[in-house]
């Protein structure tokens, strides 16, 4: 179990976070670039002094500003970090830096290098290694290190989609097997999805949403939060309530069983994967809306399904406001 | 792909300044770019091919510096003898300076690194207050010429000083002495040494000893396993830099250290006594002595790099 409630001072602000992850549970910590995630697993590694701070892992207190004070040194922490750089030992082998931080006997490290499939590349250089070998030569060094709980901070940015899915599997599967807490910093909604079960939302130094992953974006505690997992438009309804519309959220057509009506003029429209993005103007709001089809131009009518609606103060309300949001 | 980050340790202007001397390039121990081991065809991954009439040019360029910059080994190599050197070599007593030399660099050497070194680092760590004063401080004494060096250092440790006096108490003296020559030697090439170590250091990325320690390893560890073997390359060439400078050292040593006799100063006053001829066999033993250690330092540190492409 991993149990961090942090509280650290960065110049630009205060990060102030509470995050519990059981073992073998994944949790990914999403936010937009600057919001304090790196901050926080920088505390819970050891690297960075908390302003106030508790840390205890599988029942060792790593971090405790309040009496009895500790600081566990990062060397004693037993914290797998896992970054964007992978920090490979330049000077050592690929099976040099495996075994780096691996004490025990035994065939381990050949055994997880097959598994990683880094067995042809034992006797490499890491200068030789493409981004993906080094990202999990990196991860094997610190499964072999035997660590605690693994924080993996942004790792697979600038990797391309296929080979940052590959790993991610490949961490789960991993976190799963070996039963510890892991944490994912990202600022990626689909990353974040594809590696964790829960999703915590930070925002501007503040946790702002935790949940499963499915229920953070379906329905955001508030109107910040539906703006940082996707949500793209938002549309008047009665009494000053707005009606979040996600781009994904939306079918072509009028549905009145299965959501809100919306009908608005196209501003503009431009493919997008296999389908068509398409800008709506609705209600004096635009909504932009993902479809299968290339809509034609001119006045198009949508349906939002089941869209959450949040009230003047930009709290996430519990209930449709009686009035629908009504099309023009 | 990710870029090569640079290392985020400082790199000051002071220590890319010996960056030259010590021939380590700061950041360059970053990552290359991955799939960098591919070969292919083009100018780029084919150095040193001469392609065009412009490349042919720049070769020659090149070659009429080199040779021009070589032109007092080859001067000297051109007017040696092995008669003369023979002669003067046998005389009584005529490799005593040479053993002088040789001794006190070592000890200069010796206590360089070991007074030194963590200086360098943590210049190289920024963990020092007011960095930018510390450099300045070792650019003066770069700065100073040798002359005035030993000058200001009979100031320092001459006998009717406050340090020449606590010598004098254990009998010693820092004038005309051994020591005299060590502390010469040391002062003459101790601002080389740090600014070349503080640039090998400076080299290597700090997110590496924050991984080794996350990996288990104690501060010192992490040192020893990471920092030492990716900074020894530069460190080794910042040693022998030194070694250059301590064999040569001429203009301190002529004024506190006139006896014991040095290589530098046999040459002077073979000069002075017996003439240009007699003095040049002198100069070969300096060069042939001075230069092994900084070549063997270049190769090696050539061949760790070689290694680390893989």
């Amino acid at each position: 179990m991993l149990d961090a409630d942090v509280e650290v001072d960065r110049r630009d602000l205060t990060v102030r976070a509470a995050l519990a992850v059981a073992p073998g549970e994944r949790l990914a910590l999403f936010g937009p670039s600057g919001a304090g995630k790196t901050t926080i697993l920088e505390v819970i590694a050891g690297l960075v002094t908390p302003r106030r701070a508790r840390v205890v892992l599988g029942g060792r207190v790593l971090t405790s500003t309040s009496p009895p004070v500790t600081a566990v040194p990062p060397w004693q922490r037993r914290v797998g970090l896992l970054r964007q750089h992978p920090g490979l030992f330049p000077h050592l082998s690929v099976r040099a830096n495996l075994a780096y931080g691996h004490t025990a006997a035994g065939d381990e490290p050949a055994e997880l290098a097959a598994m990683l499939g880094l067995a042809d590349l034992l006797p490499v250089m890491p200068a030789r290694l493409s981004g993906g070998q080094a990202h999990r030569v990196a991860l094997g060094r610190l499964l072999l290190a035997r660590c605690d709980a693994l924080l993996l901070d942004e790792p697979y940015t600038g990797l391309d989609a296929s080979l940052r899915r590959a790993l991610t599997d490949l961490v789960v599967a991993l976190v799963v097997a070996r039963d510890v807490p892991a944490v994912l910093v990202t600022h990626e909604l689909a990353d974040a999805q594809a590696f964790a079960g829960r999703l915590a939302i930070l925002d501007r130094g503040r946790l702002v949403q935790t949940g499963p992953a499915d229920e953070v974006v379906l329905r955001p505690a508030s109107r910040r939060a539906a703006g940082l997992v996707g949500y793209r438009g938002f549309v008047p309804s009665a009494d000053g309530a707005v009606a979040g519309i996600h781009p994904e959220r939306v079918v072509a057509g009028a549905q009145p069983g299965r959501g809100v009506v919306l009908s608005g003029a196209v501003i503009t429209c431009r493919p997008a994967g296999a389908g068509w993005e398409a800008d709506l103007r609705v209600d004096g709001a635009v909504i932009t809306c993902r479809l299968p089809d290339k809509p034609p131009g001119g006045e198009v009518a949508v349906t939002a399904l089941d869209p959450p609606y949040f009230g003047p103060d930009g709290a996430a309300l519990p209930a449709p406001p009686r009035q629908q949001v009504r099309g023009r | 792909m990710p870029a090569p980050c640079p290392p985020r340790s400082r790199v000051s202007w002071a220590a890319r300044a010996a960056t030259a001397a010590s021939g380590t390039v700061p950041g360059e121990q970053a990552p290359g770019p991955p799939g960098s081991g591919s070969p292919g065809p083009g100018p780029l991954t084919r150095p040193g091919r001469v392609r065009s009439v412009s490349g042919l040019v720049s070769v020659i360029g090149a070659a009429v510096v080199w040779i021009a910059l070589l032109g007092p080994v080859i001067a000297l190599l051109a007017h040696l003898s092995w008669h003369a050197i023979g002669s003067a070599l046998s005389a009584p007593g005529a490799l005593d300076p040479l053993a002088a030399s040789v001794q006190a660099g070592a000890v200069t050497l010796g206590v360089l690194f070991v007074v030194c070194t963590p200086l360098a680092w943590l210049m190289a760590r920024g963990r020092l207050p007011f960095p930018r004063v510390w450099e300045a401080g070792l650019l003066c004494s770069l700065l100073l010429p040798p002359l005035v060096i030993g000058l200001l250092l009979i100031f320092m440790v001459g006998p009717y000083t406050p340090i020449g006096e606590l010598l004098g108490r254990v009998h010693l003296s820092a004038t005309n002495t051994f020591l005299a020559l060590c502390i010469a030697e040391i002062y003459e090439s101790a601002p080389y040494y740090v600014l070349g170590a503080q640039a090998a250091f400076a080299s290597v990325d700090p997110r590496l000893e924050q991984q080794a320690e996350l990996l288990g390893d104690r501060p010192a560890r992490a040192f020893r396993r990471v920092t030492l073997p990716l900074a020894t390359p530069g460190l080794a060439m910042a040693l022998s830099v030194a070694w250059a400078r301590a064999m040569g050292a001429f203009g301190a040593v002529v004024i506190i250290a006139y006896h014991p006799f040095g290589l530098p100063l046999q040459i002077y006053t073979t000069l002075q006594e017996t003439g240009l001829a007699s003095a040049l066999p002198f100069a070969l033993v300096l060069l042939v002595v001075a230069l092994p250690l900084p070549l063997a330092a270049y190769g090696w540190s050539a061949r760790a790099r070689r290694r680390r492409r893989g």
